[in-house]
């Protein structure tokens, strides 16, 4: 039911990429993004998804893993493909039938858009939400963005926020799932009736979800309180993040490959 | 020996969003003095102040008036708020709601990182705070996966890190069974003895301010009372009066004794050993067998729900919740639902209205004119529902609406009762429930904890359920409230309701139900009195329960008066310390 729910699920292989400092995966993350975005060619894109695979197999992420990442963007990706066939009228006509048409510019926009999507969905996957813990990325996200300190960004706050964010989602679901059976053994409804008899059943669930998390924010401020909390000035950290050699080979090695991704298409175009 | 808490003539009352002072003060010019290295108890029921009076001592707040001096600082201004919160830790109730690292070791680190302690310092901290509790092994563990008593652990382990000189527990154990309960204890009193750790434990629970070395009592504001537990314990009045009770088996001591006119001694009661010696003494003593009520005995036969082979897995098969368990319920009869934390209680009563469906055998509910209701027909559930009414635990968090009122019509109005005279059932509910009628009109958030609790049932109860289904009624509460949550559920059986409870504690599910059920691993381990399921530890144990408190003293002393006298009929054991006095004495009358 609501525990199936998960967010960036992270899958602990313990691969090379797992341990690799989540502050230099945010960083291909985004080198990759943009690459994706920029290439066009076929060359380019065949040599993307030998990268893809290549980051796949690093990360020992299994098969069933990534398709179950990818099951639910296939619509998606096929209504991109199909919308990108049907509305570019640029090229040559292949088919037509009464106002349709379809271009062979139609054709490769469309394969290429719905592509791209895929493995902007892998690259996500392989460089978070599989490979690093939602923590870890908190703690990165503060440390790339500590020079923001200096224009009075409350860095470490917003990192905290988002810790304690994570740390209560799981809390919060079973919660949830408590509330919704107490109200269902008082008849709630959330799945049939009319809309109202619903959003009824609804109200009656967030009510005392929000007021229960009210009294856990209260009640969580307070035990932080005792335990000496003074935000972020002279805070240590129990596991500091911190660059090895190993992580920087990692670094340069798949820096390399979107390098020769990108050469790929300027070559080829 | 030096104080470690001193707290001198201290006033504070909480104050509204403006700033006033509340009318009633929470502390009432109270004074205490705890020796460094002492094992203290504050005990009082519910809004006596002993949460504020911690809270102050952390200082989480400031007093209003007197002076909080601990171990050398007086918090005042804010350089000592945190030279006492670094050596002063605080453990909280609600486990959840205090741990604030994802990951455990992230979590107990979380203290001495605000310190600004430097690795490797900071790992060692850590890690031999886990070892100590008994958590290392689960250190890469989500937090939000371990278990209540292990999360209580966790919090201890994060304390423990601080390397404080002073422990404060807020009613920690309120939310953990007995064996979790009674670890954490250990751990405790480990802490207390080893490292030479002030504890100041504010509870409910008599039997663990029993351990203690010195006991609190505080009423409305102020402290009523101050002494070791035998010298507190032998003034069973005084108890009372401070809306506590004693401890089950002081409470057994005190029944034999006054039977004969006696009151009890401090020497009677020092310790295990002098309780049971003074009770073989007190039974010795008796002339004749006290006069109890006779007490009420379930007859009724009509089997009402009837379990069947019922099974349920949250994980495709691989580990059961619940595996093929029967079980028959009788009209008007409390049934008591006992075991371990996660061994399926839950689980098991989730099933009985059909709020969780079964995945193989069925619920079936046999109304008076022997027609069948059974969870496997989808039409049949919207009756069930109604026929039998599902409390859960802490029922307060389900309260939405804007006043109690229509908090409690909302099943009776969404059930689509027919032609039921609405106000009528929701007074005549709130009546059984114990809540006043002018709270009807308030916001169900305005209430105290007790009050939410009964609106709650209430809200369950208006539906006039024939079975009600209660998880841990009483949990939380203190022993007033206790007390007429059971005194309600008595009440509701005499109208014929039948009762199946969820509890973790053994002495009230031995005291007030009818028969008692435990499961053990999603099986059911055993049915039966209470008198043959606690017939002897090694049996209960095996049944992964522990004795009630009674049970195990009592069965010591009947021994003692069987090996002094072999004539002593031993009789099966009585669940409550009257009775059982009455029948001890009964049995050293007929030698």
């Amino acid at each position: 039911m609501l525990s199936d729910i998960s967010l960036g699920r992270f899958v602990d292989t313990r691969s090379v990429l797992h341990e690799t400092d989540p502050r230099l995966k945010i960083i291909l993350y985004i080198v990759y993004l943009v690459a994706v975005f920029v290439i066009g060619t076929p060359q380019a894109l065949i040599a993307l998804f030998a990268l893809t695979m290549i980051q796949l197999i690093t990360a020992r992420i299994p098969l069933s893993v990534t398709w179950s990442t990818l099951k639910p963007v296939i619509p998606l990706a096929l209504f991109i493909f199909v919308l990108n066939i049907f509305t570019i009228k640029q090229g040559e006509i292949l088919w037509s039938w009464r106002f349709i048409e379809v271009t062979d510019v139609g054709v490769s926009k469309a394969v290429l858009m719905s592509l791209r999507l895929i493995f902007l969905i892998l690259s996500t996957s392989v460089f978070l939400t599989l490979t690093t813990t939602p923590l870890k990325i908190a703690d990165a996200l503060e440390s790339l963005m500590s020079p923001l300190k200096v224009f009075k960004v409350p860095v470490h706050e917003a990192s905290m926020m988002m810790s304690i964010a994570l740390r209560f989602i799981p809390t919060l679901i079973e919660e949830t799932d408590k509330i919704m059976k107490a109200q269902e053994s008082r008849g709630a409804n959330y799945d049939t009736g009319t809309a109202l008899n619903k959003l009824k059943g609804y109200i009656t669930v967030l009510i005392p979800l929000f007021v229960s998390s009210f009294k856990r924010a209260e009640d969580l401020a307070v035990a932080m309180d005792a335990r000496c909390y003074r935000g972020g000035n002279n805070r240590t950290k129990l596991n500091p993040l911190k660059i090895k050699g190993r992580d920087i080979v990692v670094f340069v090695l798949f820096l390399a490959g979107a390098a020769v991704l990108i050469g790929t298409d300027i070559y080829f175009k | 020996m030096s104080d470690a808490i001193s707290v001198k003539n201290v006033s504070f009352a909480y104050k509204t969003d403006e700033g006033q002072s509340l009318e009633v003060k929470a502390l009432d010019n109270i004074s205490l003095d705890v020796k460094s290295g002492a094992y203290c108890a504050v005990l009082g029921p519910n809004g006596s102040g002993k949460s504020t009076l911690a809270k102050l001592i952390d200082v989480l707040e400031l007093p209003d008036e007197g002076t909080v001096c601990v171990l050398g600082n007086t918090a005042s201004d804010e350089s000592d708020i945190y030279a006492i919160r670094e050596r002063c830790s605080y453990v909280f109730q609600n486990p959840d709601n205090q741990i604030v690292g994802t990951i455990v070791e992230e979590d107990v680190a979380f203290g001495p990182e605000n310190l600004g302690i430097p690795n490797p310092e900071l790992r060692e901290r850590v890690d031999e705070a886990l070892k100590y509790v008994g958590l290392y092994d689960l250190r890469k563990r989500e937090a939000a996966s371990l278990s209540g008593g292990q999360k209580q652990k966790l919090a201890i382990a994060g304390a423990l890190a601080m390397r404080p000189e002073v422990l404060i527990l807020d009613e920690s154990t309120a939310m953990l069974d007995p064996v979790s309960r009674d670890e954490f204890l250990e751990l405790v009193e480990k802490m207390n003895r080893e490292k030479g750790i002030t504890v100041l434990t504010i509870t409910h629970d008599m039997n663990e301010a029993a351990r203690c070395q010195r006991i609190f009592v505080v009423k409305e504001g102020k402290v009523a009372m101050e002494g070791t537990p035998s010298e507190i314990f032998s003034k069973p009045d005084v108890i009372r009066e401070a809306g506590l009770e004693l401890p089950a088996d002081i409470g057994l001591v005190y029944e034999l004794a006054k039977s004969s006119c006696k009151v009890i001694r401090e020497d009677d009661i020092k310790d295990k050993d002098a309780r049971i010696a003074s009770a073989v003494r007190y039974a010795r003593e008796a002339k004749e067998v006290p006069k109890v009520k006779q007490l009420k005995k379930h007859e009724n036969t009509r089997k009402i729900l009837e379990v069947s082979d019922l099974s349920y897995s949250y994980d495709g098969g691989k580990t059961y919740a619940i595996e093929h368990m029967d079980l028959d319920v009788y009209q008007g009869e409390i049934l008591a639902v006992v075991g371990k934390s996660g061994c399926g209680k839950t689980t098991f009563i989730s099933h009985l209205n059909g709020i969780v469906r079964p995945q193989s055998g069925e619920i079936r509910f046999i109304n008076e004119d022997n027609s069948v209701l059974t969870t496997s027909r989808k039409k049949d559930i919207a009756q069930i529902r109604r026929k039998v009414g599902l409390v859960f635990q802490y029922p307060e968090y389900q309260l939405f609406e804007e006043t109690v009122r229509k908090d409690i019509a909302y099943g009776l109005v969404n059930m689509h009762a027919p032609d039921v005279n609405i106000e009528s059932r929701i007074r005549g509910a709130a009546i059984i429930s114990g809540l006043s009628e002018n709270v009807l009109d308030k916001s169900p958030f305005e209430l105290s904890g007790g009050q939410k609790r009964r609106a709650a049932l209430a809200g369950v109860l208006v539906m006039k359920p024939q079975v009600l289904v209660l998880d841990e009624p009483a949990a939380g509460l203190d022993p007033i409230g206790r007390r007429e949550m059971f005194d309600t559920i008595c009440a509701l059986r005499e109208t014929g309701t039948t009762v199946i409870i969820v509890s973790h504690n053994m002495d009230e599910a031995a005291r007030y139900a009818d028969r008692i059920v435990c499961i053990k691993e999603g099986r059911k381990a055993a049915e039966g009195t209470a008198a043959q399921l606690f017939e002897s530890e090694q049996k209960a144990r095996e049944y992964g329960i522990s004795m009630p408190l009674l049970y195990e003293f009592s069965s010591k002393v009947k021994e003692k008066l069987a090996k002094e006298d072999p004539r002593f009929m031993m009789m099966p054991p009585l669940p409550d310390p009257a009775h059982e006095a009455a029948s001890i004495i009964r049995g050293v009358l007929s030698c």
